[in-house]
């Protein structure tokens, strides 16, 4: 009643046994990816399941060979290959009679960038995959350059003053590829986190989820305040969290309050808005549109509320 | 057995097909394929195939066909697939993934000229690429023996001892689109032959990573056992003969094709169809009373040294004819074959039939004119055959 | 070895650097170690030497432990390797230190270290080493330099280095001006000042072969190809942070608040895990009349709960009263080694208190009561309709139960207080408030006007019927009392007249608002100057009043003008306020810090509740029992006076809202006003159930809601017995399980050296 149910949520009878993300990593303290890592124990249970993971920060937090930071059979692929690497895990898995859940892990870059054709052709093929985007805003594993997935306002190491252009919509691009089941993911709301992993891992075909992923090294934020910051964006209204299934039926999950008080507070606790001038009035419009796009597409044209 | 009249595309997914269904008691078949002139026969071929137990995921790129064939394999199942060209140079980054990894991925390559400015037709520029990353390459100069290579080549890529990925390259056009008999064996034979895909590194249920990082220690030892592998191969694939023979009654090429080679003074070494040309002018040669051989190298990649070094032994005139041209050294295969002639003997590079030039006897013939006055080697000499 | 701390240039000089020179710096990804080997370098191409500055990239991440190396020399520098056997060992970060770190080090090498430990701390260790400590961290968190989990140091350390260089601290300055790191300067050369230095006694340096050198990796590799199963990785990512999370139970506000002492929290949490009789349990330990404290107290706990800014105070008093009501627990009386005797004068709440912690301790109490029964103003100054006597004998029995015993209509003069003296072993008076204050005014002597605590004595006894308009003058609890009790005995109306503003009224808050729910209607801002009547009273004459300056309590100063008006009534009640009384003590004594005074000698005759402290309220009444019978038993074993600090209390913004759904506060069930008014039954019937306590934050202690579990990134926070386990050798410090930790029960701390050495 008072606070969400967490409890038996963790280190439960139905938990997996092993740790899909071991200790050991080399992931920064307060890594978003390690976090989704965690969940996704909670969501895989006992199912088998095979990672792929492309070039990127999860790639190098693998470990050093012979060991493995990851509790599971895991393919590391070249950066724009995972989503055609599952493909062909998952049909030789499916050739066999085998009910593994394949599973893609891979950042924006991987995803937004160089792995688009390769992600946007598997969708298309609805191969029996999983696909995660942890979305750290950023070429994390290469010291933070820009991606199609910075937001605007922000800064990176080869921009020199803020991002002119706005984040590509891959949530939308990948609704209309009429996959499955497309969804975003709040890991600072673990309930609807985890229930979403497991709705992903339960579906057949195609399932894409777009994870906020914070990165307090790329984000200049303090590493203990990455969940705080996605319940931020959340709040503000700035990362939607929804599901859409077979590209039609759209469902928000989570009610922002589009306060501007938590937009100036996203904004103000990473470093990489600061330079930029950035404000909360200056990204409200565009909250305002996507958010009266959102409301028209999942069936309740009620424009976005602000509150005082 | 059954003489059936096929391209060399066709013949090479016709084997990959028999190797596929052969795997069906095994972990199954699955192939990633993306059309490109001259191999897309080949592609399309393998997709109208029934293969019980086996999928060909139709991609959206080379690299990304590759990668189905990584992730396939990577989960023990029998893997193929095919392009050419600028299609394999999109493919590299993930041909040399295999290789690292291990996976006895087997391609069938048709060899075209790279672009732009485009060019269709053959040169073997684009399969020399992938001439230092781990790949098992062959050369084939009939559609005969492209289909028993490619056959071969599963056998080769999933021995134990190896682990690698083979290539089996035909030259565009000239091989690829070329109809011929070919002698196809049952799938009862196919199925003695190969042994079923056992990939002893392949993901199963116990937490396992496939390339994660390796510390320099760790990539010196993993080369110096893939350098080992590789050149072990060649014994393998000699091994492989033997058994080819068994089952199907007939002799895989050697690793070298030597013709009139023992008492010639000059030889001709080349690599592909440019091999049969020369064998023609071979025995024009010989009927002149010239001291004249051949030798076509098969196996390119391991290369084997020890069998061109005893070729080469004895022989006063070495011509090396290239398709393809190491822009800044000369031919390929020269590089590659020089320092296993003797001492003295004159060793010149021939560039012929870059992009997809017919190379006719007479050019070869031009080419012999030109190195018989020759009492040392000069620069790589360019032989216009267009 | 010696060790210098003047700010004399170091010995060695520039002049006798050793050339050409190789530095290493150990540090951790994201701390500047590579930034500060390139400072390194800058600072000797400013000398005008050749350098070489390169970093050991790994894959590493934020706080990996990493290397970086700088050569000079006078000459171009055509060497490409890494550094293996440095001249200077410059350490960021002293958790790193490890055998690895001193790896090919030889003896007479510098050794700067940043750590927290003084340079005596180290004794003989890294003696065959010039070896300089200085706490960069400290002075750079000092400066602000990077954020508060990432102290960035790399500038700070330079400071301490160039010290040890024997460089000026002018030429510092000028390093650091030419590197555009003037905002750094400071926090350098409060470094440079800092540093602690020991020489290396030659004779030391060559008697120790240098540290191992660096040995090629030939640990046997298996071939890809037969790897069919990875071993967990052994790294120990504890050792990249040198804070660490642990559960640390902090104060709740509503614990701080209680007057009584109550461990709110507590008592609240026990009845949503284990129901009332375990919430009993934790409340009788220092509540020994939870009925009525639940029935009748002014919450402070509720005013500083934390729910109040997020949607409404936790119900607490309703919680309690909920407890008492459905639980007949009880503590039994603990076994003592030495019985004592007490007499405790005055049976009402704070002598009821301390009898009952006396007799809890296993001690022996007489209460000595001057009226007929236990309970004082509970008994007779609040009326039943807010506590019902059954409530408060309840109370009363399980007090009696525990063996205490009681002399009633015994009113204790000096001379008996002398003799009780010598009788027990010690005295607590709680003799309460003295007579009520009555108004200097015309007209005070008319029929109709009386004491308002007369009033409720009477009608707590018998039928009182009224007539007519009644006033009652005053604006605490007993005006309030007055009034709603003056409704029930039939008065047609009922005025509160007070001289401040309603924000200023003491009565309860509640209170005020129930009254006037009832009917009673509030005359604020007026003062009585003067009562007419013939014979009886018939009206008020009222002084218009206006707030002045504030006093030290910070309320306006009530001033009261030349503006009146009449206000007609038929009966007056005054609840004006009780005086101190204590004259009746023997004249001999003073009364200080609670306790009886003979000159300078202390007497074993202690003060509690209101004659101690006129605080008011029956809880504060509890909690001075309590504390001054658990001082007198402490004076009496000598035992060490403790005054454990609680530390402050967890504010609402160390509470994380967003964990947390809006449930409005379950209200009490009151009484229509149309009943209430004709009748003494009790108008708040309390909770329905006891969900409220479902409510409670828990403040600043743990409830194994397990979002440390969810939330950390690592995994390596597992249940135990006692609740959670934080596996220190792989958290990376992160610090997210104590952001997002609902209620502030965790922090972050600097690793012990016991926890470092674990990581390593």
């Amino acid at each position: 009643m008072n606070e969400p149910v967490l409890g038996g949520m963790a280190q439960t009878a139905l938990d997996r046994h092993e740790p899909l993300l071991r200790v050991g990593n080399t992931n920064c303290g307060g890594c978003g990816f390690s976090s989704l890592m965690q969940m996704m124990r909670h969501a895989v249970a006992d199912q088998p399941v095979h990672l792929v993971i492309p070039a990127c920060c999860a790639a190098v937090s693998a470990g050093v060979f012979p060991q493995s930071t990851y509790g599971a059979p895991t393919l590391l692929t070249t950066f724009a290959s995972a989503a055609a690497a599952a493909s062909g895990i998952a049909s030789v898995a499916r050739m066999n009679g085998e009910d593994t859940r394949v599973v893609c892990l891979a950042g924006d870059g991987g995803t937004y960038d160089i792995g688009f054709a390769t992600l946007s052709a598997a969708a298309d093929r609805n191969e029996d995959v999983l696909y995660i985007c942890y979305d750290n805003e950023i070429y994390g594993n290469t010291g933070g350059q820009r991606s199609s997935a910075t937001p605007a306002g922000a800064l990176t190491t080869n921009l020199s003053r803020g991002k002119p252009e706005q984040k590509k919509d891959i949530l939308a691009i990948m609704a209309a590829h009429r996959i499955p089941y497309a969804a975003s993911i709040s890991l600072a709301h673990a309930e609807d986190a985890v229930r979403k992993l497991r709705r992903a891992l339960d579906l057949q075909g195609f399932r894409f989820l777009h994870v906020l992923s914070p990165c307090p090294t790329g984000w200049k934020s303090e590493p203990a305040l990455g969940m705080e910051l996605v319940r931020l964006a959340v709040r503000s209204g700035l990362f939607p969290v929804l599901e859409v299934f077979d590209g039609k039926r759209y469902v928000v999950n989570i009610e922002p309050d589009f306060s501007d008080e938590a937009l100036d507070m996203y904004l103000s606790l990473q470093l990489r808005f600061q330079k930029s001038g950035i404000t909360a009035a200056g990204l409200r419009p565009d909250i305002d549109r996507h958010w009266q796009n959102l409301r028209a597409l999942s069936g309740r044209i009620v424009p976005a509320r602000r509150s005082a | 057995m059954s003489l059936k009249l096929l391209s060399a595309n066709h013949g090479a997914a016709l084997a990959a097909t028999l190797a596929a269904r052969a795997n069906r008691a095994g972990r199954g078949f699955c192939s990633g394929v993306y059309p490109i002139t001259p191999s897309t026969e080949c592609m399309e071929y393998l997709c109208l195939q029934e293969i019980e137990k086996g999928r060909v995921v139709k991609v959206e790129s080379e690299h990304s066909a590759m990668a189905v064939c990584i992730g396939a394999a990577s989960a023990g199942a029998r893997t193929f697939t095919t392009t050419s060209s600028n299609g394999l140079a999109y493919m590299a980054e993930n041909c040399i993934a295999a290789a690292l990894l291990r996976l006895p991925v087997v391609m069938a390559v048709a060899n075209r000229t790279l672009g732009p400015p485009w060019n269709i037709w053959a040169d073997h520029g684009d399969s020399l690429l992938l001439r230092d990353q781990g790949l098992i390459q062959f050369y084939c100069a009939d559609n005969q023996e492209l289909f028993d290579t490619v056959l071969c080549a599963f056998r080769l890529a999933e021995d134990q001892a190896v682990m690698m990925p083979v290539m089996v390259c035909m030259e565009g056009f000239i091989l690829s689109h070329t109809t011929a008999q070919i002698d196809v064996p049952e799938q009862a034979q196919v199925d003695e032959f190969l042994p079923l895909t056992a990939i002893p590194h392949r993901l199963g249920d116990t937490p396992h990573a496939l390339g994660q990082v390796e510390l320099p220690h760790q990539v010196e030892v993993h080369r110096h056992q893939h350098l080992a592998a590789m050149n072990g191969a060649v014994d393998v694939y000699a091994g492989i003969r033997d058994e080819f023979e068994r089952v199907f009654d007939r002799r895989l090429p050697d690793a070298v094709v030597a013709y009139r080679a023992e008492d010639a003074e000059t030889l001709i070494v080349s690599m592909g169809t440019i091999g049969a040309t020369a064998e023609r002018v071979v025995d024009r040669l010989r009927e002149q009373g010239q001291k004249v051989g051949s030798l076509r190298v098969r196996l390119f990649r391991p290369l084997p040294m020890e069998a061109i070094r005893a070729w080469f032994a004895g022989k006063q005139r070495i011509a090396v004819v290239d398709r393809d041209v190491s822009l800044g050294f000369g031919g390929v295969l020269w590089g590659e074959v020089n320092a296993l002639a003797d001492p003295g003997t004159v060793v010149q590079s021939y560039l012929a039939g870059l992009g997809g030039g017919d190379v006719r006897p007479e050019h070869i013939e031009n080419m012999l004119s030109d190195l018989l006055p020759r009492t040392s080697a000069g620069l790589p000499a360019m032989m216009e055959a267009a | 070895m010696k060790n210098d701390t003047s700010l004399e240039p170091v010995p060695t000089s520039l002049a006798d650097l050793s050339l050409p020179l190789e530095v290493r710096v150990h540090g951790r990804g994201g701390q500047g170690g590579v930034t500060c080997a390139k400072l390194i370098a800058s600072l000797y191409t400013r000398m005008g030497f050749h350098v070489q500055t390169f970093g050991d990239y790994g894959s590493e991440r934020s706080g990996a432990p990493i290397q970086a190396f700088t050569r000079v020399d006078r000459q171009t520098i055509a060497n490409r390797n890494k550094v293996y056997r440095p001249d200077h060992l410059i350490v960021l970060d002293e958790a790193l230190m490890g055998p690895q770190v001193l790896s090919g080090t030889a003896p007479g090498a510098l050794l700067l270290l940043n750590t927290r430990s003084p340079l005596d701390a180290y004794g003989g260790q890294y003696a065959n080493y010039r070896l300089g400590v200085v706490d960069a961290t400290a002075i750079a968190r000092e400066h602000g330099i990077g954020s508060s989990s990432v102290v960035i140091i790399n500038t700070t350390i330079l400071g301490a280095y160039a010290r040890l260089l024997g460089v000026s601290l002018g030429a510092l300055e000028a390093a650091f001006a030419s590197l555009g790191l003037g905002g750094d300067l400071a926090a350098a050369e409060h470094a440079y000042e800092q540093v602690q230095i020991r020489t290396c006694d030659p004779a030391d340096a060559h008697a120790v072969a240098p540290a191992t050198a660096w040995q090629p990796d030939s640990a046997p590799v298996t071939p890809l190809t037969e790897h069919r199963a990875d071993s967990p990785a052994t790294l120990k990512t504890g050792s990249w942070s040198t804070q660490a999370p642990r559960y640390r139970n902090h104060a709740a506000p509503c614990n701080l608040a209680c007057p009584a002492g109550n461990d709110v929290r507590g008592f609240v949490q026990a009845l949503q895990d284990d129901g009332a009789d375990a919430a009993a349990k934790v409340l009788l330990r220092t509540q020994p009349l939870p009925s009525v404290c639940g029935r009748v107290c002014p919450a402070p706990c509720m005013q500083a709960c934390n729910r109040d800014a997020f949607d409404g105070a936790v119900n607490i008093r309703s919680l309690e009263r909920w407890v008492a009501d459905h639980s007949t627990q009880a503590l039994g009386k603990q076994a003592v080694a030495r019985p004592r005797r007490f007499a405790v004068v005055g049976g009402g709440p704070a002598g009821l208190s301390a009898a009952y912690q006396l007799v809890l301790h296993g001690h022996a109490v007489t209460i000595f009561e001057a009226g007929p029964a236990l309970g004082g103003v509970l008994r007779n100054g609040i009326p039943a309709y807010r506590l019902p006597p059954e409530a408060l004998q309840r109370d009363l029995q399980r007090i009696l139960d525990l063996g205490v015993e009681t002399r009633f209509n015994v009113r204790i003069g000096h001379t008996d207080l002398l003799r009780m003296q010598e009788e027990y072993d010690a005295l607590i008076v709680c003799a309460g408030l003295g007579p009520a204050l009555r108004l200097e005014a015309e007209g005070t002597g008319l029929a109709g006007l009386e004491q308002g605590l007369d009033f409720l004595d009477r009608a707590k006894l018998g039928k009182v019927e009224l007539r007519g308009r009644v006033v009652v003058v005053g604006g605490g609890n007993t005006a309030i009392d007055c009034a709603r009790t003056a409704l029930r005995c039939g008065a047609s109306s009922v005025k509160l007249v007070y001289r401040r503003g309603r924000e200023d009224m003491p009565a309860i808050a509640e209170e005020i608002d129930s009254a006037e729910f009832e009917g009673v209607r509030l005359v604020l801002n007026r003062q009585p100057v003067a009562f007419s009547g013939n014979g009886t009273v018939s009206a008020l004459v009222l002084a218009e009043v206006e707030p002045g300056a504030p006093d030290e309590s910070g309320r306006r100063r009530p001033m009261v003008t030349q503006r009146t008006s009449n206000l007609e009534c038929d009966t007056v009640f005054l609840a004006l306020g009780q005086s101190a009384g204590m004259e009746w003590l023997p004249g001999t004594w003073q009364v200080r810090d609670s306790r009886a005074w003979e000159g300078s000698q202390a007497l074993d005759v202690w003060f509690a509740g209101d004659c101690a402290t006129g605080e008011g309220t029956v809880t504060h009444a509890i909690g001075s029992g309590r504390r001054i019978a658990l001082a007198v038993l402490g004076r009496l074993d000598n035992a060490p006076e403790t005054q454990p600090d609680a530390g402050s209390a967890v504010a609402p913004g160390q509470i994380r809202f967003s964990h947390f759904d809006v449930v409005p506060p379950h209200r009490d069930k009151e009484l229509p006003p149309s009943v209430r008014r004709d009748s003494f039954e009790e108008c708040n019937h309390g909770l329905a159930g006891p969900e409220e306590a479902g409510r409670c934050f828990s403040c600043g202690q743990c409830t194994h809601c397990d979002t440390c579990l969810i939330y950390c990134p690592e995994g390596v926070i597992t249940r135990s017995e006692s609740g959670y386990r934080i596996d220190t050798s792989y958290c990376k410090g992160c610090g997210m399980c104590v952001a997002e930790c609902p209620r502030s029960a965790m922090e972050m701390h600097e690793k012990t050296k016991l926890e470092v050495r674990q990581c390593l």
